[in-house]
């Protein structure tokens, strides 16, 4: 029963970590296909939650089944998780910066754009 | 009394934070912890919290494991796979425009959870918030609608429900 578990707990590691690749890649190929400042956040948040969180979450689980370790299991898996929970919180508060710090002082244009409601002349 | 309690709740939240991170809980590890989360509590506790009985509530502690559980299935997989088709598609097909979404919940907490969850979800984007409006600027790569009230039933309706009853 218990080497049943490890083993269920090993493949949702490794597909967590497998997921955080691709999303990583993913992101990256958005980042290159979006031409326009606020589409390429986006992508950047493909890779903050998909990209990293899960992964890291995914390491955390895996290196708690990990013998071989031996007591650093403990360490990486909590580390691991405490900064899968800081970059969760932390990225969107870096996104909101940078997003209202380019609206405010007008760097960047909204392209292609429906409707800005925030300020009508950036729009296109 | 209540100052020393919201000390005692933020000592407590970093305690865990630090024993989870250090991974260990030899004697060394829990006397520095101690000291870390005491000065920690102590500093902090009066910008970081107003009411403690909030954090005490095994109701909110429900909601917010529900709300984490809903959160990182549901509305990540449905807005990751969304903008994933997007950069996929040879088209690359977006319908962007920054949009109202209105918000009624009080606290900064509520608020910020509201944001980052947003934020958090491909697709949408928090620009802007207006507290006097009460109204979050959004950019929404597939803005489905312009009017606010529809924007927040397609965009957060769901963030706010669950952040109301775990932090107002």
């Amino acid at each position: 029963m218990l080497d049943l578990f490890i083993l269920i707990i090993r493949y949702i590691s490794l597909a967590l970590i497998t997921l955080g690749g691709f999303a990583s890649v993913v992101a990256a190929i958005g980042f290159y296909r979006f031409k326009n400042f606020y589409l390429r956040l986006h992508p950047l948040t493909i890779n903050t939650i998909w990209g990293c969180v899960f992964p890291l979450t995914g390491i955390s689980l895996l290196t708690i089944i990990l013998e071989e370790l031996g007591a650093y299991k403990w360490f990486m898996a909590g580390a691991s998780f405490i900064t899968a929970l800081i970059v969760l919180m932390l990225a969107p508060a870096g996104s909101h910066a940078i997003a209202r710090g380019v609206h405010k002082s007008r760097t960047a244009r909204v392209k292609p754009c429906i409707a800005d409601l925030l300020d009508k002349d950036l729009c296109g | 009394m209540a100052k020393p309690l919201n000390s005692m709740v933020v000592a407590v939240l970093a305690f865990s934070v630090y024993i989870v991170f250090s991974g260990s809980v030899s004697t060394y590890d829990l006397l520095t912890g101690v000291i870390v989360a005491t000065t920690t509590g102590v500093l902090f506790s009066s910008i970081t919290l107003q009411n403690p009985w909030k954090t005490l509530s095994p109701r909110r502690w429900y909601y917010t494991l529900r709300y984490a559980a809903r959160y990182f299935t549901i509305d990540e997989t449905k807005a990751h796979l969304d903008v994933i088709k997007r950069i996929l598609h040879p088209k690359a097909p977006v319908n962007p425009a920054i949009v109202k979404v209105p918000f009624g919940v009080e606290s900064d907490y509520a608020k910020t959870a509201i944001a980052c969850s947003i934020t958090n979800t491909p697709g949408t984007v928090v620009v802007e918030i207006d507290e006097v409006e009460k109204v979050f600027y959004v950019h929404w790569i597939d803005a489905k609608t312009l009017d606010p009230v529809k924007a927040r039933e397609e965009i957060s309706l769901v963030f706010e429900k669950y952040s109301k009853k775990i932090f107002d």
